[in-house]
């Protein structure tokens, strides 16, 4: 910037200095001033006009200070004065001499100033504000209640809430998403506007902690704490004692309580100083001076003083200071800057768009079909080259160690559906005056990321059953010898290709009572037929059957339990209940890992090609003659290990042709459902693939005994069958 | 203008309970043509359909915060001389900064009482005066 430039520049900032009037700095005036100094700044970059830059950067601190008011307003206003005299003589040209010794005073004025003030660093997270006109909170308790305060006090109470629970939704996008500022931004908002109400409703309690909830956020904003399970807790048990706070407000507005309810802060308070001592401990990333001192750049000592003059005013960087000390060289500082980086990115995750995932699995899907069409191929098959045949085999493997990993990447633990579950019990229980914990085991089993949406409706509905009709209240409960707290267990595992998740609690357990009249009245069943507990049980699952009629708030009606059957196997999955008697129910559910991809057996019957799910396949052999028996009533069966199994035969049940053989010339697949095997007959069994499941599409969903399509390596279409409704067909 | 009391005041903030608070408080210092807004989209249109003589407006909003909505003001030719003071919550250093370089008229921190709001509000008014 040229000298005549500055000096215009200088010009129209001292035109716009009219400050002090009264004692109070004239806002607009300052704001004007700070985009002069500002232009200034960024004009002057050369070595002559250092000190200009010195007196700028300090006008521009003076005048922040002013406007914050936490210097002393005549005193500051005469240091600026002298600053704006001391850059006007330097522009004038006196470069040395009396022009220096001027600068310095300035610049010692106006620290001695700043220093006596409030922070010398640039961020402070404390309030700058000291100054009595500014921000006196409204008189506690002297002040008459008027009519107005009344209802503010009632809207705060009803809006406050509503904002109370947007932030549970919100803090679970936040674990999904925890680098996403706009979330994090979301969750800020509500506890600072509560914030804000409560310290003029003088409600200090809930002031304070709304405080404390937004001082966490607003670290994790700005990158000093990071977004943990422990965090995240603590943000939700923050949001529990606001709305207890306030929620008992309401009370205190209709004359039931006196005074709003105080929960006990103190394990909160000690919870998150926890956090923040872990944090600082595990430090991911560390600073600069650390890493210097680390390499073997600089020595503590040197660190120590650096630090010192760059806090000195006016404040610099630790690099620069470094630097201009001589301590270090460029390159070493550049280095470890980048090295500090590194850590940052280094974060041992990475987000990826979830589209661009589902695509990869997709194709992938696809590479799997393409693979084992080329190893299908005659001219393949009939192929005598070793290499030719070694390369294939080594495809085959990769494709498949590809398809797991691919699987695997949206694989996610279902820890986040349990958590969700366990909020929605606690609510519930709340909301029926029961008390019940919640258990949790196998949070770390995994299920593909798409399917966690889809299960979460049926596992509520589940969960509703156990808190509405399972568990009895804390009175009966009394009486019979239990716990007054009941308890619902949530737990997880893989078994076969499926995750196998059981919701179970220590209540009263199905009325199996009711459940029998209701399945008589209903017309499901005769009176007099006899049928084993398990059975009774599972007529919980028939149309109109299950005894949830309630209204609850959730989701509006009661959902029967056929609807949640329905809704599971849709999803591929099965469910299933047990009980007992006064000690509780456990209702099991069932769901294929991934929608996308299924290991099965291939077998022949007659010209078509079946796929049988290499999970429910129990066994394979070739029946001997005599192990094979026709019973009045039940048709063909099977001797196996003892147990008499029904036969199937495919083509009959397809209506296909099959090759007519006698079960004992045949190949006999022991296939396992639930609870119950049969034998399925086929006439060859052509091998085991991998293969990617296909939807029939909208018409040939719903048919009973299969369950997709697969294009095979022959590029032929196989039918997956779906050994439980295959049963069910044979078994009407 | 001076101290008007008949002035048209527009208070902007998404939580509705604060907007009555500060609507009480501006009762008290006798402001009764008070309009409100929930954001700084919907504090446009009123500004651009009717005369607002002064803007009161929170920091932190969805959509369009207290500083963008300052910002579109003053570089609307006809809003641009629109007295606009701003609330923050404990002066946090950084956003009054910005906002005075923006060309906030004043600022005032929460919680305050209506006297504090009733000084702010001549104070602007009577700058207004000043620079003609």
């Amino acid at each position: 910037m040229k000298q005549e430039e500055l000096s215009d520049r200088i010009d129209e900032m001292v035109s716009d200095f009219l400050f002090l009037d009264e004692g109070v700095i004239d806002i607009p005036s300052a704001g004007k001033f700070l985009n002069h100094i500002d232009g200034i700044t960024a004009g002057v970059t050369t070595d002559t006009t250092e000190p200009v830059r010195r007196v700028a950067c300090a006008l521009r601190i003076l005048i922040e200070r002013l406007i914050l008011d936490s210097i002393d307003q005549r005193e500051g206003y005469l240091a600026v004065e002298g600053g704006i005299t001391v850059m006007r003589g330097m522009i004038g040209g006196a470069a040395g001499g009396t022009g220096d010794a001027a600068v310095e005073e300035f610049m010692d004025r106006a620290a001695r100033l700043v220093g006596s003030a409030a922070d010398s660093d640039g961020r402070s997270e404390e309030a700058v504000m000291s100054s009595e006109g500014g921000s006196a909170a409204i008189d506690g308790g002297k002040r008459p209640f008027e009519r107005d305060d009344e209802a503010v006090l009632r809207d705060f109470v009803t809006e406050g809430l509503e904002y109370l629970s947007d932030i549970e939704t919100q803090v679970l996008n936040l674990e999904q998403c925890p680098e996403d500022s706009g979330c994090i931004n979301a969750l800020f908002r509500p506890f600072h506007s509560i914030k804000g109400v409560a310290g003029f409703l003088n409600l200090d309690d809930i002031s304070n902690l709304a405080h404390d909830m937004e001082d966490l956020l607003d670290r994790v904003r700005t990158d000093h704490l990071s977004v943990t399970a422990p965090l995240i807790d603590i943000i939700l048990s923050g949001t529990d004692a606001l709305k207890e706070m306030i929620g008992s407000l309401q009370d205190v507005l209709d004359g039931i309580r006196s005074h709003p309810s105080r929960p006990d802060m103190a394990l909160l308070r000690h919870r998150i100083a926890q956090i923040e001592d872990r944090f600082e401990e595990e430090g991911t990333v560390e600073k600069l001076g650390t890493i210097l001192v680390g390499d073997g750049v600089i020595t503590e000592e040197t660190l120590a003083g650096a630090l010192e003059t760059a806090q000195e005013y006016p404040p610099k960087r630790l690099g620069e200071t470094l630097l201009n000390g001589g301590a270090a060289t460029s390159r070493q500082v550049s280095q470890a800057l980048r090295k500090q980086a590194g850590q940052v990115m280094d974060a041992g995750t990475i987000r990826v768009d979830v589209k661009k995932l589902d695509d990869m699995v997709d194709m992938v899907g696809e590479l799997v079909i393409t693979q084992a069409m080329i190893k299908e191929n005659p001219v393949i098959k009939g192929s005598e080259d070793k290499k030719l045949l070694e390369g294939l085999a080594r495809l085959a493997g990769i494709t498949s160690e590809l398809q797991r990993t691919s699987t695997g990447l949206r694989m996610v633990p279902i820890r986040k559906t349990f958590q969700r579950m366990a909020r929605l019990i606690r609510d519930l229980a709340r909301e029926s005056g029961k008390v019940v914990a919640v258990e949790m085991a196998g949070e770390d089993t995994e299920i593909d990321r798409n399917m966690t949406e889809e299960i979460y409706t049926p596992l509520v509905h589940m969960v509703r059953n156990a808190v509405d009709h399972g568990i009895e209240e804390p009175r009966t409960r009394i009486s019979m010898g239990k716990p007054e707290r009941g308890l619902i267990s949530l737990s997880a595992c893989h078994r076969g290709g499926n995750i196998v998740i059981e919701i179970a609690d220590d209540g009263r357990g199905l009325d199996r009572k009711r459940i029998l009249e209701r399945a008589v009245e209903k017309g499901f069943m005769a009176e007099r037929e006899e049928l084993s507990e398990r059975d009774i049980d599972r007529l919980l699952f028939l149309p109109g059957l299950s005894t949830a009629e309630r209204v609850t708030d959730i989701s509006g009606r009661g959902v029967g339990m056929d609807i949640v059957k329905e809704a599971v196997e849709q999803l591929q999955g099965k469910i299933d209940v047990s009980s007992s008697d006064g000690k509780g129910s456990t209702f099991t559910a069932l769901f294929p890992l991934t929608m996308a991809i299924i290991d099965g057996m291939i077998v022949r019957v007659g010209s078509e090609q079946y796929i049988i799910p290499t999970a429910s396949v129990r066994q394979l052999m070739r029946p001997r003659r005599e192990h094979y028996h026709t019973v009045a009533g039940r048709g063909e069966v099977l001797e196996v290990m003892g147990e008499s199994l029904p036969l199937l035969r495919l083509h009959k049940i397809f209506g296909t042709d099959g090759d007519h053989r006698d079960p004992w010339d045949s190949l006999v697949v022991v296939v396992e459902a639930e609870e119950r095997s049969k034998c399925v007959c086929v006439d060859e069994v052509m091998g085991k693939e991998e293969v990617v499941i296909k939807s029939l599409g909208e018409k040939l969903k719903n048919v009973q005994g299969v369950s997709g399509g697969a294009i095979l390596g022959s590029g032929s279409v196989g039918l997956i069958l779906d050994p439980d409704s295959l049963f069910a067909l044979c078994e009407r | 203008m001076s101290s008007d009391k008949h002035m048209k005041i527009l208070v902007i903030d998404d939580f509705s309970t604060m907007r009555k608070v500060i609507k009480n408080l501006l009762k008290q210092g006798g402001y009764n043509n008070v309009a409100e807004a929930d954001d700084g989209i919907s504090a446009l249109k009123i500004l651009r359909s009717e005369t607002i003589d002064m803007i009161i407006s929170d920091w932190n909003m969805p959509n369009m915060n207290g500083l963008d909505l300052l910002k579109t003001v003053r570089a609307d030719r006809e809003l641009s001389g629109t007295p606009f003071l701003m609330v923050t919550a404990e002066g946090l250093r950084d956003n009054v900064v910005l906002a005075v370089k923006e060309g906030v008229s004043n600022y005032i921190v929460k919680p305050f009482t209506a006297e504090v709001l009733n000084e702010k509000i001549e104070e602007i008014l009577k700058r207004t005066e000043n620079k003609g």
